[in-house]
Protein backbone atom coordinates (compact mmCIF):
# COMPACT_ATOMS: atom_id res chain seq x y z
CA UNK A 1 0.00 0.00 0.00
CA UNK A 2 1.25 3.59 -1.07
CA UNK A 3 -1.42 5.74 0.31
CA UNK A 4 -0.54 8.53 1.93
CA UNK A 5 -3.40 9.87 4.74
CA UNK A 6 -4.21 13.62 4.69
CA UNK A 7 -4.64 16.37 6.93
CA UNK A 8 -8.32 17.42 7.01
CA UNK A 9 -8.97 20.69 5.14
CA UNK A 10 -9.14 23.93 7.56
CA UNK A 11 -12.62 25.19 7.87
CA UNK A 12 -10.61 28.63 6.48
CA UNK A 13 -9.55 26.74 3.32
CA UNK A 14 -12.73 25.70 2.17
CA UNK A 15 -14.53 28.90 3.66
CA UNK A 16 -12.08 31.17 1.27
CA UNK A 17 -13.15 29.50 -1.81
CA UNK A 18 -16.86 30.26 -1.16
CA UNK A 19 -16.17 33.48 -3.55
CA UNK A 20 -19.37 33.53 -5.32
CA UNK A 21 -22.78 33.78 -3.21
CA UNK A 22 -25.27 30.60 -3.31
CA UNK A 23 -28.09 32.64 -5.05
CA UNK A 24 -25.59 33.54 -8.11
CA UNK A 25 -24.49 30.04 -8.42
CA UNK A 26 -27.97 28.68 -8.86
CA UNK A 27 -29.52 31.50 -10.86
CA UNK A 28 -27.72 29.39 -14.09
CA UNK A 29 -30.94 27.83 -15.38
CA UNK A 30 -29.49 24.97 -15.35
CA UNK A 31 -27.67 24.21 -12.02
CA UNK A 32 -30.88 25.61 -10.62
CA UNK A 33 -33.06 22.98 -12.47
CA UNK A 34 -31.06 20.40 -11.26
CA UNK A 35 -30.68 22.08 -7.60
CA UNK A 36 -34.28 21.65 -7.37
CA UNK A 37 -34.88 18.18 -8.98
CA UNK A 38 -32.58 16.79 -5.98
CA UNK A 39 -33.24 18.79 -3.37
CA UNK A 40 -36.73 17.33 -3.00
CA UNK A 41 -34.97 14.20 -1.95
CA UNK A 42 -33.22 15.61 1.38
CA UNK A 43 -36.30 13.89 2.94
CA UNK A 44 -34.46 10.49 2.67
CA UNK A 45 -33.04 8.62 6.00
CA UNK A 46 -31.12 5.75 5.83
CA UNK A 47 -30.45 2.81 7.85
CA UNK A 48 -28.61 -0.50 6.64
CA UNK A 49 -30.35 -4.07 7.82
CA UNK A 50 -28.51 -7.70 7.36
CA UNK A 51 -30.62 -9.94 6.70
CA UNK A 52 -29.79 -13.20 7.47
CA UNK A 53 -25.94 -14.75 7.71
CA UNK A 54 -26.38 -16.98 5.01
CA UNK A 55 -24.93 -16.88 1.02
CA UNK A 56 -25.18 -18.87 -1.36
CA UNK A 57 -21.32 -18.24 -2.65
CA UNK A 58 -18.22 -17.16 -0.74
CA UNK A 59 -16.09 -14.03 -2.39
CA UNK A 60 -13.09 -13.34 -1.56
CA UNK A 61 -12.56 -9.96 0.33
CA UNK A 62 -17.17 -10.19 1.08
CA UNK A 63 -17.40 -7.67 3.88
CA UNK A 64 -20.16 -10.00 5.63
CA UNK A 65 -17.82 -12.93 6.73
CA UNK A 66 -15.01 -10.23 8.40
CA UNK A 67 -15.31 -9.50 12.09
CA UNK A 68 -17.82 -10.33 14.51
CA UNK A 69 -21.15 -10.08 12.51
CA UNK A 70 -20.79 -13.03 10.77
CA UNK A 71 -21.58 -15.02 14.22
CA UNK A 72 -24.51 -13.69 14.74
CA UNK A 73 -27.87 -15.72 14.84
CA UNK A 74 -30.22 -15.03 12.74
CA UNK A 75 -34.12 -14.00 14.06
CA UNK A 76 -36.06 -15.10 10.77
CA UNK A 77 -39.21 -13.86 12.81
CA UNK A 78 -41.58 -11.77 10.48
CA UNK A 79 -43.52 -10.32 13.29
CA UNK A 80 -40.04 -9.19 14.94
CA UNK A 81 -39.16 -7.87 11.37
CA UNK A 82 -42.00 -6.08 10.66
CA UNK A 83 -42.10 -4.61 14.51
CA UNK A 84 -38.60 -3.51 13.98
CA UNK A 85 -39.69 -1.47 11.07
CA UNK A 86 -42.32 0.11 12.60
CA UNK A 87 -40.26 1.48 15.24
CA UNK A 88 -37.38 2.69 12.45
CA UNK A 89 -40.29 4.42 10.85
CA UNK A 90 -41.06 6.03 13.99
CA UNK A 91 -37.94 7.72 14.34
CA UNK A 92 -37.88 8.78 11.34
CA UNK A 93 -36.36 6.51 8.71
CA UNK A 94 -37.52 6.38 5.02
CA UNK A 95 -35.10 4.74 3.44
CA UNK A 96 -33.96 1.16 4.09
CA UNK A 97 -30.75 -0.70 2.92
CA UNK A 98 -31.51 -4.77 2.87
CA UNK A 99 -27.66 -6.11 2.91
CA UNK A 100 -25.96 -8.95 4.12
CA UNK A 101 -25.24 -12.12 3.80
CA UNK A 102 -27.51 -12.75 0.92
CA UNK A 103 -31.21 -11.26 0.90
CA UNK A 104 -32.65 -12.85 -1.71
CA UNK A 105 -32.08 -15.90 0.58
CA UNK A 106 -35.12 -14.78 2.61
CA UNK A 107 -37.83 -12.56 0.53
CA UNK A 108 -40.21 -12.49 3.30
CA UNK A 109 -38.36 -10.38 5.39
CA UNK A 110 -37.90 -8.26 2.27
CA UNK A 111 -41.54 -7.80 1.79
CA UNK A 112 -42.40 -7.14 4.94
CA UNK A 113 -39.88 -4.07 5.84
CA UNK A 114 -41.21 -3.18 1.69
CA UNK A 115 -44.85 -3.18 3.00
CA UNK A 116 -43.41 -0.84 6.10
CA UNK A 117 -40.91 1.37 4.62
CA UNK A 118 -41.18 1.49 0.94
CA UNK A 119 -38.29 3.22 -0.24
CA UNK A 120 -35.03 1.63 -0.47
CA UNK A 121 -32.27 -0.85 -1.99
CA UNK A 122 -31.50 -4.66 -1.89
CA UNK A 123 -27.69 -5.92 -2.32
CA UNK A 124 -27.66 -9.28 -3.71
CA UNK A 125 -25.91 -10.88 -6.05
CA UNK A 126 -28.30 -11.78 -8.22
CA UNK A 127 -28.29 -15.61 -7.98
CA UNK A 128 -31.99 -15.81 -6.92
CA UNK A 129 -34.55 -13.45 -8.36
CA UNK A 130 -36.37 -11.63 -5.48
CA UNK A 131 -40.00 -11.30 -6.33
CA UNK A 132 -40.85 -8.17 -8.31
CA UNK A 133 -43.73 -7.48 -4.95
CA UNK A 134 -40.61 -5.88 -3.51
CA UNK A 135 -40.20 -2.71 -4.96
CA UNK A 136 -36.62 -1.71 -4.07
CA UNK A 137 -34.21 -0.95 -6.12
CA UNK A 138 -31.73 -4.24 -6.65
CA UNK A 139 -28.34 -3.87 -7.04
CA UNK A 140 -26.58 -6.51 -8.20
CA UNK A 141 -23.07 -7.23 -7.28
CA UNK A 142 -20.57 -7.89 -10.84
CA UNK A 143 -17.00 -8.32 -9.88
CA UNK A 144 -15.60 -9.44 -13.38
CA UNK A 145 -16.37 -11.79 -15.77
CA UNK A 146 -17.42 -14.93 -15.53
CA UNK A 147 -13.99 -16.43 -15.23
CA UNK A 148 -13.15 -14.16 -12.74
CA UNK A 149 -16.53 -14.91 -10.70
CA UNK A 150 -15.83 -18.41 -11.18
CA UNK A 151 -12.28 -17.93 -9.29
CA UNK A 152 -12.81 -15.32 -6.87
CA UNK A 153 -16.49 -15.88 -6.11
CA UNK A 154 -16.52 -19.93 -7.06
CA UNK A 155 -19.77 -18.76 -8.94
CA UNK A 156 -19.79 -20.36 -12.17
CA UNK A 157 -21.94 -18.41 -15.16
CA UNK A 158 -22.48 -15.63 -12.26
CA UNK A 159 -23.19 -12.80 -15.11
CA UNK A 160 -25.31 -15.18 -17.58
CA UNK A 161 -27.72 -15.74 -14.06
CA UNK A 162 -27.70 -12.53 -13.01
CA UNK A 163 -28.84 -10.78 -16.67
CA UNK A 164 -31.48 -13.86 -16.84
CA UNK A 165 -33.23 -12.78 -13.61
CA UNK A 166 -32.88 -8.73 -13.87
CA UNK A 167 -32.86 -8.32 -18.04
CA UNK A 168 -36.12 -5.89 -18.46
CA UNK A 169 -36.36 -4.82 -14.75
CA UNK A 170 -36.42 -1.48 -13.90
CA UNK A 171 -35.32 -2.22 -10.25
CA UNK A 172 -31.89 -3.60 -11.40
CA UNK A 173 -28.89 -1.78 -11.18
CA UNK A 174 -25.58 -3.88 -11.65
CA UNK A 175 -22.59 -2.64 -9.46
CA UNK A 176 -19.25 -3.54 -11.03
CA UNK A 177 -16.89 -3.57 -8.17
CA UNK A 178 -13.42 -2.31 -9.50
CA UNK A 179 -10.76 -4.67 -7.59
CA UNK A 180 -6.88 -4.29 -8.41
CA UNK A 181 -7.31 -7.13 -10.96
CA UNK A 182 -10.40 -7.00 -12.94
CA UNK A 183 -10.22 -3.69 -13.86
CA UNK A 184 -9.96 -4.32 -17.67
CA UNK A 185 -12.59 -6.95 -17.70
CA UNK A 186 -15.16 -3.60 -17.43
CA UNK A 187 -15.07 -3.09 -21.27
CA UNK A 188 -16.25 -6.67 -22.03
CA UNK A 189 -18.58 -7.04 -19.20
CA UNK A 190 -20.13 -3.28 -20.32
CA UNK A 191 -20.57 -4.60 -23.57
CA UNK A 192 -22.69 -7.36 -22.45
CA UNK A 193 -24.62 -5.33 -20.00
CA UNK A 194 -25.58 -2.84 -22.66
CA UNK A 195 -27.02 -5.13 -24.96
CA UNK A 196 -29.05 -6.36 -22.72
CA UNK A 197 -29.81 -2.76 -21.80
CA UNK A 198 -29.05 -3.28 -18.19
CA UNK A 199 -27.88 0.05 -16.21
CA UNK A 200 -24.44 0.02 -14.32
CA UNK A 201 -22.91 1.87 -11.90
CA UNK A 202 -19.63 1.47 -10.28
CA UNK A 203 -18.33 0.85 -7.21
CA UNK A 204 -14.60 0.50 -5.99
CA UNK A 205 -13.25 -2.59 -3.60
CA UNK A 206 -12.81 -1.43 -0.27
CA UNK A 207 -10.78 -3.47 1.82
CA UNK A 208 -11.93 -5.22 4.64
CA UNK A 209 -9.92 -4.64 8.10
CA UNK A 210 -6.82 -6.78 7.92
CA UNK A 211 -7.49 -8.17 4.51
CA UNK A 212 -4.28 -9.25 2.69
CA UNK A 213 -5.45 -10.16 -0.73
CA UNK A 214 -4.54 -9.56 -4.18
CA UNK A 215 -7.98 -7.48 -4.53
CA UNK A 216 -6.64 -4.24 -2.40
CA UNK A 217 -6.47 -1.04 -4.86
CA UNK A 218 -2.74 0.54 -4.90
CA UNK A 219 -1.74 4.13 -6.70
CA UNK A 220 -1.59 2.34 -9.73
CA UNK A 221 -4.86 0.50 -9.78
CA UNK A 222 -6.70 3.28 -9.20
CA UNK A 223 -5.47 5.38 -12.13
CA UNK A 224 -6.50 2.59 -14.62
CA UNK A 225 -9.41 2.47 -12.87
CA UNK A 226 -9.94 5.97 -13.33
CA UNK A 227 -9.32 5.82 -16.60
CA UNK A 228 -11.60 2.62 -17.18
CA UNK A 229 -14.45 4.59 -15.66
CA UNK A 230 -13.99 7.65 -18.09
CA UNK A 231 -13.76 5.37 -20.98
CA UNK A 232 -16.96 3.41 -19.74
CA UNK A 233 -19.19 6.47 -19.30
CA UNK A 234 -18.05 8.17 -22.61
CA UNK A 235 -19.01 5.05 -24.61
CA UNK A 236 -22.18 3.74 -22.70
CA UNK A 237 -24.04 7.63 -21.35
CA UNK A 238 -27.25 5.95 -21.31
CA UNK A 239 -26.46 2.70 -19.74
CA UNK A 240 -24.00 4.32 -17.18
CA UNK A 241 -25.05 5.53 -14.01
CA UNK A 242 -21.78 7.76 -13.06
CA UNK A 243 -20.46 10.73 -13.41
CA UNK A 244 -17.10 11.64 -13.68
CA UNK A 245 -17.24 13.57 -10.23
CA UNK A 246 -17.97 10.01 -8.94
CA UNK A 247 -15.17 8.89 -10.86
CA UNK A 248 -12.87 11.50 -9.28
CA UNK A 249 -14.52 10.75 -5.46
CA UNK A 250 -13.96 7.16 -5.92
CA UNK A 251 -10.70 6.70 -7.21
CA UNK A 252 -8.79 9.59 -5.66
CA UNK A 253 -5.56 8.61 -4.36
CA UNK A 254 -7.35 9.34 -0.99
CA UNK A 255 -10.00 7.19 0.69
CA UNK A 256 -13.25 8.97 1.20
CA UNK A 257 -12.71 9.85 4.76
CA UNK A 258 -9.56 11.93 3.90
CA UNK A 259 -11.24 13.69 1.26
CA UNK A 260 -14.53 14.45 2.63
CA UNK A 261 -14.97 13.23 6.49
CA UNK A 262 -17.22 10.09 6.92
CA UNK A 263 -20.53 11.47 8.79
CA UNK A 264 -21.28 7.47 9.77
CA UNK A 265 -21.45 6.88 13.73
CA UNK A 266 -18.37 4.75 13.00
CA UNK A 267 -15.92 7.47 12.26
CA UNK A 268 -18.55 10.38 13.55
CA UNK A 269 -18.99 10.83 17.16
CA UNK A 270 -21.32 13.34 16.90
CA UNK A 271 -24.82 12.89 17.49
CA UNK A 272 -26.20 16.29 16.85
CA UNK A 273 -27.71 16.12 13.85
CA UNK A 274 -27.27 14.23 10.34
CA UNK A 275 -25.92 10.35 9.98
CA UNK A 276 -24.10 10.55 13.14
CA UNK A 277 -27.39 11.15 14.99
CA UNK A 278 -29.83 8.89 13.05
CA UNK A 279 -27.82 6.06 11.27
CA UNK A 280 -27.82 2.88 12.68
CA UNK A 281 -26.82 -0.47 11.08
CA UNK A 282 -28.61 -3.97 12.86
CA UNK A 283 -27.19 -7.40 12.40
CA UNK A 284 -29.23 -10.49 11.79
CA UNK A 285 -30.46 -10.53 15.06
CA UNK A 286 -32.11 -7.17 14.94
CA UNK A 287 -29.00 -5.61 17.11
CA UNK A 288 -26.85 -2.71 16.63
CA UNK A 289 -23.89 -1.37 17.69
CA UNK A 290 -23.13 2.48 17.29
CA UNK A 291 -19.23 2.05 17.19
CA UNK A 292 -20.02 -0.58 14.40
CA UNK A 293 -22.05 1.48 12.59
CA UNK A 294 -21.60 2.24 9.31
CA UNK A 295 -22.79 1.43 5.60
CA UNK A 296 -20.38 -1.09 4.82
CA UNK A 297 -19.02 -2.45 8.41
CA UNK A 298 -15.38 -3.83 8.91
CA UNK A 299 -13.99 -2.18 5.69
CA UNK A 300 -10.86 -0.49 6.96
CA UNK A 301 -11.79 3.13 7.00
CA UNK A 302 -9.00 4.48 5.56
CA UNK A 303 -9.46 2.33 2.37
CA UNK A 304 -12.58 2.76 2.13
CA UNK A 305 -14.07 4.20 -1.38
CA UNK A 306 -17.22 2.22 -1.36
CA UNK A 307 -19.81 3.28 -3.36
CA UNK A 308 -22.53 2.68 -0.47
CA UNK A 309 -20.53 5.27 1.79
CA UNK A 310 -19.91 8.13 -1.02
CA UNK A 311 -23.29 8.79 -1.54
CA UNK A 312 -24.04 9.47 1.74
CA UNK A 313 -20.62 10.98 2.65
CA UNK A 314 -20.04 12.67 -0.38
CA UNK A 315 -23.68 14.05 -0.71
CA UNK A 316 -23.88 15.57 3.08
CA UNK A 317 -20.68 17.61 2.47
CA UNK A 318 -23.28 20.45 0.22
CA UNK A 319 -21.51 23.20 2.19
CA UNK A 320 -17.96 22.54 0.66
CA UNK A 321 -19.25 22.15 -2.54
CA UNK A 322 -21.63 25.25 -2.82
CA UNK A 323 -18.18 27.31 -3.40
CA UNK A 324 -18.20 28.03 -7.01
CA UNK A 325 -20.27 27.08 -10.09
CA UNK A 326 -18.33 24.04 -11.46
CA UNK A 327 -17.66 22.78 -8.12
CA UNK A 328 -20.89 22.92 -7.50
CA UNK A 329 -22.44 21.13 -10.79
CA UNK A 330 -19.65 18.65 -9.64
CA UNK A 331 -21.74 17.53 -6.48
CA UNK A 332 -25.19 18.10 -8.33
CA UNK A 333 -23.84 15.34 -10.59
CA UNK A 334 -22.87 13.31 -8.07
CA UNK A 335 -26.29 13.41 -5.89
CA UNK A 336 -27.90 13.25 -8.82
CA UNK A 337 -26.17 9.72 -9.67
CA UNK A 338 -26.85 8.79 -6.23
CA UNK A 339 -30.66 9.00 -6.61
CA UNK A 340 -31.17 7.41 -9.47
CA UNK A 341 -28.73 4.59 -8.53
CA UNK A 342 -31.02 4.27 -4.60
CA UNK A 343 -34.22 5.73 -5.85
CA UNK A 344 -36.66 3.98 -7.23
CA UNK A 345 -38.51 6.04 -10.38
CA UNK A 346 -35.58 8.33 -10.37
CA UNK A 347 -34.24 9.34 -13.80
CA UNK A 348 -30.96 10.39 -13.88
CA UNK A 349 -30.31 13.79 -16.28
CA UNK A 350 -27.19 14.12 -18.41
CA UNK A 351 -24.39 15.20 -16.75
CA UNK A 352 -23.81 18.95 -16.03
CA UNK A 353 -20.10 18.38 -16.11
CA UNK A 354 -18.23 16.33 -18.72
CA UNK A 355 -15.08 16.79 -17.37
CA UNK A 356 -13.34 16.18 -13.86
CA UNK A 357 -12.82 18.69 -11.47
CA UNK A 358 -11.19 18.09 -7.93
CA UNK A 359 -12.79 17.86 -4.62
CA UNK A 360 -12.50 21.08 -2.00
CA UNK A 361 -9.61 21.23 -0.66
CA UNK A 362 -7.31 18.45 -2.84
CA UNK A 363 -6.31 17.89 -6.41
CA UNK A 364 -7.15 15.69 -8.73
CA UNK B 1 -30.03 38.90 22.54
CA UNK B 2 -31.18 39.38 18.80
CA UNK B 3 -33.90 41.52 17.52
CA UNK B 4 -37.54 40.60 16.90
CA UNK B 5 -36.83 41.37 13.25
CA UNK B 6 -33.90 39.09 12.73
CA UNK B 7 -36.02 36.16 14.33
CA UNK B 8 -38.68 37.04 11.99
CA UNK B 9 -36.40 36.89 9.03
CA UNK B 10 -34.51 33.71 10.01
CA UNK B 11 -38.50 32.00 10.52
CA UNK B 12 -39.16 33.58 7.30
CA UNK B 13 -36.18 31.72 5.35
CA UNK B 14 -36.95 28.83 6.78
CA UNK B 15 -40.29 28.32 6.10
CA UNK B 16 -39.26 29.46 2.37
CA UNK B 17 -36.57 26.91 1.67
CA UNK B 18 -38.22 24.10 3.87
CA UNK B 19 -41.41 24.83 1.88
CA UNK B 20 -42.97 24.84 5.52
CA UNK B 21 -47.06 24.59 6.01
CA UNK B 22 -49.07 25.99 8.45
CA UNK B 23 -47.03 28.63 9.68
CA UNK B 24 -46.17 32.19 9.54
CA UNK B 25 -43.00 33.97 10.31
CA UNK B 26 -45.18 35.55 13.62
CA UNK B 27 -46.44 32.29 14.58
CA UNK B 28 -43.24 30.14 14.11
CA UNK B 29 -42.14 29.86 17.58
CA UNK B 30 -38.71 30.41 17.83
CA UNK B 31 -38.00 28.14 20.53
CA UNK B 32 -38.70 24.80 18.44
CA UNK B 33 -36.31 23.02 18.44
CA UNK B 34 -35.98 22.64 14.81
CA UNK B 35 -34.10 19.00 15.24
CA UNK B 36 -35.55 17.13 17.39
CA UNK B 37 -39.27 19.06 16.89
CA UNK B 38 -39.54 19.85 13.28
CA UNK B 39 -36.97 16.95 12.15
CA UNK B 40 -34.63 19.00 10.15
CA UNK B 41 -31.97 17.27 8.83
CA UNK B 42 -27.87 18.10 8.03
CA UNK B 43 -28.95 19.16 4.42
CA UNK B 44 -32.24 21.04 5.29
CA UNK B 45 -29.48 23.12 7.63
CA UNK B 46 -27.31 23.71 4.97
CA UNK B 47 -29.51 24.71 2.67
CA UNK B 48 -30.74 27.82 5.22
CA UNK B 49 -27.26 28.30 6.44
CA UNK B 50 -25.94 28.75 2.67
CA UNK B 51 -29.36 31.37 2.14
CA UNK B 52 -28.49 33.07 5.61
CA UNK B 53 -24.67 33.57 4.43
CA UNK B 54 -25.65 35.07 1.20
CA UNK B 55 -28.11 37.51 2.91
CA UNK B 56 -26.25 38.43 5.82
CA UNK B 57 -22.85 38.50 4.30
CA UNK B 58 -21.57 36.22 7.42
CA UNK B 59 -19.82 32.90 7.55
CA UNK B 60 -21.24 29.91 9.20
CA UNK B 61 -19.39 27.21 9.78
CA UNK B 62 -20.02 23.42 9.28
CA UNK B 63 -18.65 22.55 12.52
CA UNK B 64 -21.46 25.38 14.42
CA UNK B 65 -24.29 23.50 12.89
CA UNK B 66 -24.96 21.80 15.95
CA UNK B 67 -25.16 25.38 17.91
CA UNK B 68 -28.65 26.34 15.42
CA UNK B 69 -30.89 24.21 17.64
CA UNK B 70 -33.85 26.78 17.13
CA UNK B 71 -34.59 29.85 15.36
CA UNK B 72 -33.52 32.43 18.36
CA UNK B 73 -30.11 30.65 18.39
CA UNK B 74 -29.31 31.02 14.75
CA UNK B 75 -30.69 34.67 15.34
CA UNK B 76 -28.13 35.12 17.68
CA UNK B 77 -25.72 32.96 16.15
CA UNK B 78 -25.47 35.93 13.48
CA UNK B 79 -26.32 39.05 15.25
CA UNK B 80 -23.02 37.74 16.86
CA UNK B 81 -21.12 37.31 13.73
CA UNK B 82 -22.47 40.45 12.76
CA UNK B 83 -20.79 41.92 15.09
CA UNK B 84 -17.50 40.73 14.40
CA UNK B 85 -17.86 42.46 11.12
Amino acid sequence: MNIKRAEKPSVENIVQKHTMKFSKIIADPAIRERWEKVRRYFFLRESTYDMTNRCNIRCDGCYYYEGEKQFTGDNSDPVDWRALMKAEKERGITYVVLAGAEPSLVPELCRVCYDVIPLGSIATNGFKMIPESVGYKIHISVWGNDDTSRRVRNAKHLLERQIENYEGDSRAVFVYTFTRDNIGEIYDVMETLSRHECRVTFNIFSAPVGYAGTLRHDNASLSFARKAMMDVLAAYPDHVLFSPYNVVAHTHRLGLHDLFGCSYPRMNPSTDIGLGRSFRQYRTDLSWDRSASCCVPDTDCADCRHYASGSAVVTARLYRHASDPETFKAWLDYVDTYLAVWVVGYDKGKNLLERMTPPPGFEL
Amino acid sequence: MAEKKLILRVAEILIDELKLEDVTPETFDPEVDLIDELGIDSMDLTTVVLVLQDEYGVTIDEDDYPKLKTVRLIAEYIDEKLKEL
